[in-house]
């Protein structure tokens, strides 16, 4: 575990710095989202107001505004850009420079992103979760921020995160086959954002839809912790869905070590 | 050190028909065809030598290299470097080499270059005492100093290729793969980098394998060549083998006297010579003679000359290795392999 941590907090390191060299950048896309939340705020408080009910299968208005923001932030951080760049290494070529680095790939990529993790909790994360429970405050009088729903999160999070990590770098490899990975990563974007709950709560899917839906891997990508940190699942529930989640990260583990294994056999460096 | 034993390469391209029409027809029904890159190339390198890996555009130089360095495994064939297949266990193999491939970088493209090394540091493991001695060694002969807290985005091509062979050089490799090392160079930064490249051989008794376009990298470092040609080998031996095998070639300068009105036609045409065996260019009155000495000797040549024209000045020279790997290209004899 010492010599891990010694191989590759470099790769952590590097990513935090590459991250903080594109601040702009970094910026924009978070304002982007936040105004993307205030949209889809603004739709459902439409949906709400002409329902004539304060409640809707469940939700009222403020754990909508809840769910909105926290699965948008929890989107944020559980997403993994491992696809893009595993698939832009391949095709052009530059995944030989890390071919022949005495260090496991896929490693290499995970604790890249994780540094780039940090920056984004500590940036984004946690000034959201607080305004969060602000609003929240503000609503209800008085505080309803549950410590132990909240560790229950992260570690679903955490979860969370590296099952998007090892679905993305499956994805990823299919760039060993196809070459060009634009349209699978567009329909593979669009697929994930609606099956995992984040435009609209699984909650609300017709019944059958909905059971299909939460076994699914996308739903532990982020409505899985976002309902844990609503409070909306009991022990039971909380324990089925976090095994369910383990489940699917052993799945993607086991399947991008497979991948791996045969694509590299087929690897052809274009060029150069 | 390192034995390369009839690799053979093989990649699969989808062909595509000319035009929209192509384009959809390949979409549904891709027409695959077979593209042989390496067809068989052996060879065998000893520890602490440098070897010229050379031979056209398309000949096979890079494939070959990145099959010696485990990025590709080989249709066919069997390479063997310090005794390990690369392909078999990439992670442990890898670190006992450095390699830079001069059209890409292994540099952390945003980070200021001094990152990268401390990165590559830890990654391979080097003690801080040595990365400082190193370091130092590096900066001495790359002069990296002006550049280092740059970031890699911001470096030219020059300084970025010289970075790029400090951080293949930093782990003290035993076998260091330089594919085109000097490309897009110019003489300053080439010579720095030759420094470099015989110094760390010299100290350590690094083994080097060396692809290059450039002729003098050849004549300045290699001890041997090794020559391939659409996937095959097609020489394998000193260059001074070379020289003598394919060296007769002379090259002949003179200034003609305008007053003796000689036209290179007219220089040529009264010599029964093919044109493998002669070629004159003509500047002004300043002419470049290249000859064949196997067919037509030195003297006969010279007397030749001084018949045909008044001449101010006169040199004869040996043919460099460029023009004999010329004629070698040209013709793809088979000798040595």
């Amino acid at each position: 575990m010492h010599k891990v941590k010694k191989l590759y907090f470099p790769f952590t390191r590097a990513g935090i710095q590459e991250l903080l060299a594109y601040r702009m950048n970094f910026l924009c896309f978070f304002f982007g989202e936040l105004f993307y939340c205030f949209v889809m705020y603004y739709v459902w408080k439409a949906v709400f107001e002409s329902s004539g009910s304060g409640t809707f299968m469940d939700f009222s208005m403020n754990d909508m505004v809840v769910y909105l923001f926290i699965s948008n932030v929890t989107g944020f951080i559980t997403s993994s850009n491992v696809c893009e760049q595993v698939g832009d290494e391949i095709k052009d070529g530059s995944i030989s420079m890390r071919l022949i680095k005495p260090v496991n790939c896929n490693l290499s990529y995970l604790f890249k992103e994780l540094g780039q993790l940090v920056v984004l909790l500590t940036l984004i994360f946690v000034p959201m979760v607080l305004g969060v429970e602000i609003y929240r405050y503000c609503v209800n009088g008085f505080i309803m921020f549950n410590i132990v729903n909240f560790l229950l999160y992260l570690l679903s999070a955490s979860f969370a995160y590296l099952i998007s990590f090892y679905l993305n770098l499956c994805f990823g490899f299919m760039a060993f086959f196809v070459k060009n990975l634009w349209g699978f990563n567009i329909l593979k974007k669009s697929l994930i954002k609606f099956l995992s709950g984040a435009v609209i709560p699984l909650a609300f899917m017709p019944n059958i839809i909905k059971q299909i839906l939460e076994l699914m891997p996308f739903a532990s990508l982020s409505y899985t912790p976002v309902m844990i940190y609503m409070g909306k699942y009991d022990t039971q529930q909380i324990v089925f869905n976090i095994l369910l989640q383990l489940f699917w990260l052993m799945f993607f583990y086991v399947l991008s070590k497979l991948i791996w294994k045969k694509a590299i056999k087929y690897l052809c460096v274009q060029g150069g | 050190m390192i034995y390369a034993e009839h690799l053979r390469k093989e990649f699969k391209k989808v062909i595509k028909e000319p035009g929209l029409k192509g384009s959809i027809k390949a979409l549904f029904k891709p027409h695959k065809e077979i593209v042989v890159a390496a067809e068989d190339i052996s060879f065998h390198v000893p520890k602490g030598e440098i070897l010229g890996f050379i031979g056209p555009n398309g000949a096979g130089k890079s494939t070959v290299i990145k099959m010696l360095t485990g990025i590709l495994t080989p249709t066919s064939g069997e390479c063997r470097i310090n005794g390990k297949i690369p392909q078999n266990d990439r992670k442990n193999y890898v670190k006992e080499i450095g390699v830079v491939f001069g059209q890409r970088t292994q540099l952390w493209w945003d980070l200021p270059l001094v990152e990268t090394y401390s990165v590559l540091k830890e990654i391979y493991e080097v003690s801080d005492e040595k990365f400082k001695e190193r370091m130092a060694f590096l900066n001495e002969v790359l002069e990296l100093e002006p550049f280092i807290k740059s970031p890699v985005r911001t470096l030219s091509l020059g300084q970025r290729m010289r970075a790029d062979i400090a951080a293949s050089m930093l782990h003290s490799p035993k076998v260091l793969f330089l594919d085109e090392p000097t490309i897009g160079l110019d003489v300053v930064v080439k010579d720095n980098i030759r420094q470099a490249i015989m110094k760390i051989n010299k100290e350590e008794q690094t083994t080097v394998i060396l692809t290059t376009h450039d002729i003098s990298d050849i004549e300045l470092l290699c001890d041997r060549i090794v020559m391939i040609d659409k996937g095959k080998n097609v020489y394998d031996g000193s260059l001074r083998e070379l020289k003598a095998n394919y060296g007769q070639m002379r090259e002949l300068n003179f200034e003609a006297n305008p007053s003796s009105k000689l036209t290179p036609e007219k220089f040529k045409s009264k010599l029964k010579l093919t044109d493998d065996d002669l070629s004159v260019e003509c500047d002004k009155n300043i002419y470049k003679v290249r000859f064949n000495s196997a067919v037509m000797p030195v003297g006969e040549m010279l007397s030749y000359t001084l018949s045909q024209a008044n001449i101010k000045d006169i040199s004869i020279k040996d043919a460099d290795v460029e023009e004999i790997i010329r004629r070698l290209y040209k013709q793809g004899v088979n000798t040595g392999a």
